[in-house]
């Protein structure tokens, strides 16, 4: 087997295209026989170590390491022996990755250390053994426990307080942990897919990356005032100058591209607000990062960059997909395209280098990086991002009247990336709110103060309320509400925290419009209510309304719930909803009373409300008694619709019973006249009686 | 010379990097390195007019949501892609148009639309009518090509530089209100 040149080779001696490799395409077995051959009694051949190098990072583009290992052994059988090992050997010692994420490649090389023990050669034995590889379970898992951070150091988990050097180094820090976990085969799937589909570690780096830009939009977005909103640009401008020293150039771009997004761009008042100096550097970096000239500022300012740095990730990727577009897999007549492998070995070389780097510079506080994980977790589209954009500083008559008014729909081109999982979920806010109380339960008794809870609210740009976090009401709030809330905003609230619920209603009040701030005008169905959160708006005004929904805790958006939330939790939230509604129900009782009296059929309906809010209250106290969690829900929900039936059917009754006092006041009034008409007639005739006695006498 | 610079977006695997391959490189592929500066530039004649075309291939970042605003920024002409074998495809740039001119805060953008794939007939999802009806809705050209065949490839090219001549080189903000 081991004959000289093969014409199934294709070898270019005189213009290399990679420098150090000659060959051009071959077979895949040839490739393992050159490789073989590249091995000598001293060592791997001077002349073929690039070719070496080349062979066994990329060998997982054309076949698995199980295959290539098999080869090797197959080629043991009746050649040199010590070669083979010493084979086997350099591939560990380069590649260990290899064989600790190989399960199968690992028992493929045990079973040649079998043979070769059982032929009694201790010293060939040493060369493919496997107990010195490192582990690299942190590229295995999705998410390693982290080991407990040491320090017990407390730091501000507050956005306002946070220096921009420690944000850029905790979120240096996050990026790596993604960064490093994305596999050679995740690299290679997607060059070949073009999708993330079933890419989990890919698709979480990404999905950090633009979770981080959301992030930047949303703090500066929440931020009322023009000067509040620069000053939040100026922070993130700060924490942009950190992670550039810090060669973090992808969270760079994140950032960047985060600020300079047109939800961003065209608050002009905002701009003007910025001060000079962050202007300049918000423009340098976008010079730094602009894709002009194939990225050509980026990439001179990364080759001169040494130590610790984090790519743009999505330049690189850009890279092997063109690459691998351009040029074929197979030349020649079915011959493998070594070239290419060569070419994208550039590349691939320097990605998969980069993960491994020993020094990161940064050191990680894991109650902040909890907590940044969460804020980043959060997902709008970039549609609602916008209308917020356009709510803080609309339209001017000053901007530009081309640009399309009616609402835009804007394709989620980030689709492909999909939330993360409820576990996920769960562990993230689970991690946060521990962070928090760590940082800011001072007295230890496992509560949040309303003081402390303004400060924590800072890094959420959309948190709710003190009052709606404090599920009981008793004035403070606990981890078990914090964490309840969290995993309720994930799953739903936030997602469509924009999409009211209108229904066409009926007032009895004077009620002004949300959005126009104008009196909902006329008799019957003035305006339109959200059912959720309980806004009104004029018909023609209820599109435009800008202000999210802040769902009251509506049973069906609840029901999505139940997947990542335990028993207990659940009772929590139950009892919110119970909370709230016996403090609605308190401030009506003389209308029920009122009304009870009124028809015997709502008195009967007001029994089977009452029922049915005794029975919900007995189910929750006896939280452990109760069978199925879906049960209960559908039974609030059925509950909770028959309460609004009731509720209407209420507002007509009260509104038929004014008419009718209205009447009765009028009758009244009529009656009065009469009598006073019937007084004034008697009195008229007994004075004319008097008149005629008078005249008589 | 004027240059042009011209961004071609569209989902995943729709063919934007072959049609840019093909436009850059030609045929001759031997020697080939996607990350030296002017490798996406290329000289064409459009209309006895020599002009620079710089591409910008945005290829593997379509998932990156915050690289689009800047990538959109920078560029002056469009060329969307979809791929007439998948209808997704064709649905995902259906909204590109809107947000493209959000960006750019004009309404009169330099842009083509171009259903890719074009030899893959028998696998063909979305029929010609549908794309060039969105083309009209547009205003703008209409083209199918094949980076495998070379179909249209430099046409296609050639199409976005006469769009490029016939906008204003400057998108104006502000200035034309209809008030």
């Amino acid at each position: 087997m081991q004959g000289g040149d093969s014409p199934a080779r294709a070898v270019d001696e005189e213009k290399p295209g990679t420098a150090g490799i000659t060959i051009r395409a071959a077979t895949p077995e040839h490739l393992i026989q050159l490789c073989v051959k590249a091995f000598t009694e001293h060592g791997v051949d001077e002349q073929q170590v690039e070719f070496v190098k080349v062979f066994f990072l990329m060998h997982q583009w054309f076949m698995t390491s199980e295959d290539l290992a098999q080869a090797f052994i197959d080629l043991y059988q009746g050649c040199d022996e010590t070669v083979t090992c010493d084979k086997d050997s350099y591939w560990i010692v380069n590649f260990p990755v290899h064989f600790d994420m190989d399960g199968r490649l690992r028992s493929v090389v045990q079973n040649l250390g079998a043979v070769i023990q059982s032929e009694g050669n201790k010293q060939l034995r040493e060369l493919v053994d496997l107990s010195t590889v490192p582990s690299y379970d942190w590229m295995r898992n999705m998410s390693v426990r982290n080991p407990a951070s040491k320090h017990a150091r407390k730091v501000s988990l507050v956005f306002n307080h946070l220096e921009p050097e420690e944000l850029a180094a905790q979120l240096t820090y996050l990026e790596y942990k993604a960064f490093r976990r994305i596999h050679f085969v995740d690299f290679k799937n997607y060059a070949l897919t073009a999708s993330l589909k079933d890419q989990p570690k890919l698709e979480r780096s990404i999905a950090l990356f633009n979770g981080l830009s959301q992030w930047v939009q949303c703090m500066v977005l929440c931020k009322t005032t023009p000067q509040q909103r620069a000053d939040v640009i100026t922070k993130f401008i700060n924490v942009a100058q950190h992670l550039r020293v810090l060669q973090n150039f992808n969270t760079l771009m994140a950032i960047v591209g985060g600020l300079s997004h047109s939800a961003l761009a065209r608050l002009s008042k905002t701009i003007a607000c910025l001060p000079s100096e962050s202007q300049k550097l918000l423009m340098e970096y976008t010079e730094l990062l602009s894709s002009n000239n194939n990225f050509s500022n980026y990439r001179k300012v990364y080759h001169s960059c040494t130590g610790f740095k984090i790519p743009i990730l999505g330049v690189h990727l850009k890279d092997i997909i063109s690459l691998q577009t351009a040029l074929p897999d197979k030349v020649e007549g079915g011959l493998l395209n070594f070239r290419k492998m060569a070419q994208l070995a550039i590349i691939l070389r320097e990605l998969t280098h980069l993960q491994g780097h020993e020094s990161v510079p940064v050191e990680a506080n894991m109650d902040l990086v909890n907590t940044l994980r969460l804020s980043l977790d959060l997902h709008y589209t970039e549609d609602e991002i916008y209308e917020l954009s356009l709510a803080r500083e609309p339209r001017g008559s000053l901007s530009s009247p081309t640009t399309p008014t009616k609402p835009v729909v804007f394709a989620d081109w980030v689709a492909g990336v999909s939330p993360p999982d409820p576990n996920t979920i769960n562990k993230h806010v689970h991690d946060m709110v521990e962070a928090v109380f760590k940082n800011y339960d001072h007295d230890k008794d496992g509560f949040i103060s309303h003081g402390e809870f303004e400060a924590i609210a800072g890094n959420f740009p959309f948190i709710d309320s003190f009052c709606v976090l404090d599920a009981d009401q008793d004035g403070m709030i606990s981890k078990v509400e914090m964490k309840t809330y969290f995993i309720r905003a994930n799953c739903h609230a936030l997602r469509n925290s924009f999409k009211h619920a209108f229904h066409e209603t009926t007032y009895f009040r004077p009620t002004f419009c949300i959005h126009c701030t104008g009196l909902l005008w006329g008799l019957i169905k003035q305006g339109w209510k959200c059912k959720d959160c309980g806004i009104n708006a004029h018909k023609h005004c209820k599109d435009l309304v800008v202000m999210e929904c802040r769902s009251k805790g509506s049973t069906k958006r609840n029901e999505s719930l139940t997947n990542g939330v335990t028993v207990h939790e659940m009772t929590l939230s139950a009892k919110r909803k119970i909370s709230q509604r016996q403090k609605r129900s308190s401030s009506s009782p003389s209308h029920m009373s009122e009304q009870s009296t009124q028809t015997d059929d709502v008195t009967r309906r007001a029994t089977t409300l009452r029922d049915a809010q005794g029975h919900r209250e007995v189910t929750v106290v006896d939280g452990e008694f109760y069978e199925e969690q879906s049960l209960l829900y559908e039974r609030l929900l059925k509950a909770e619709e028959a309460r609004e039936k009731l509720m209407e059917e209420n507002c007509m009754l009260r509104s038929r019973l004014d008419t009718a006092n209205e009447q009765i006041v009028t009758l009244k009034s009529h009656i009065g006249v009469i009598r006073q008409n019937t007084i004034a007639f008697i009195l008229e005739q007994m004075d004319a009686l008097h008149m005629q006695r008078d005249t008589e006498v | 010379m004027r240059e042009y610079k011209v961004v071609v977006l569209g989902s995943g695997g729709v063919g934007k990097s072959a049609l840019t391959v093909k436009f850059v490189s030609g045929t001759f592929m031997e020697k080939y390195d996607p990350t030296i500066e002017d490798f996406y530039r290329k000289e064409i004649e459009v209309d006895s007019a020599p002009s620079v075309l710089e591409i910008l291939d945005t290829a593997g970042t379509e998932q990156f949501a915050s690289m689009r605003d800047l990538y959109i920024k920078n560029g002056q002409g469009f060329v969307i892609v979809y791929s007439i074998t998948s209808l997704q495809t064709f649905q995902d740039i259906k909204t590109m148009r809107d947000q493209i001119q959000r960006v750019k805060g004009s309404e009169r953008i330099p842009m083509i639309l171009v259903g890719n794939k074009a030899d893959l007939e028998h696998q063909r999802e979305v029929p010609i009518t549908e794309g060039a009806s969105l083309a009209q809705h547009w205003g703008c050209p209409y083209l199918e090509t094949s980076a495998k065949s070379t179909q249209n490839v430099n046409e296609l090219f050639i199409e976005i530089v006469r769009e490029m001549n016939s906008a204003p080189v400057k998108e104006q903000k502000g200035c034309c209100s209809i008030l």
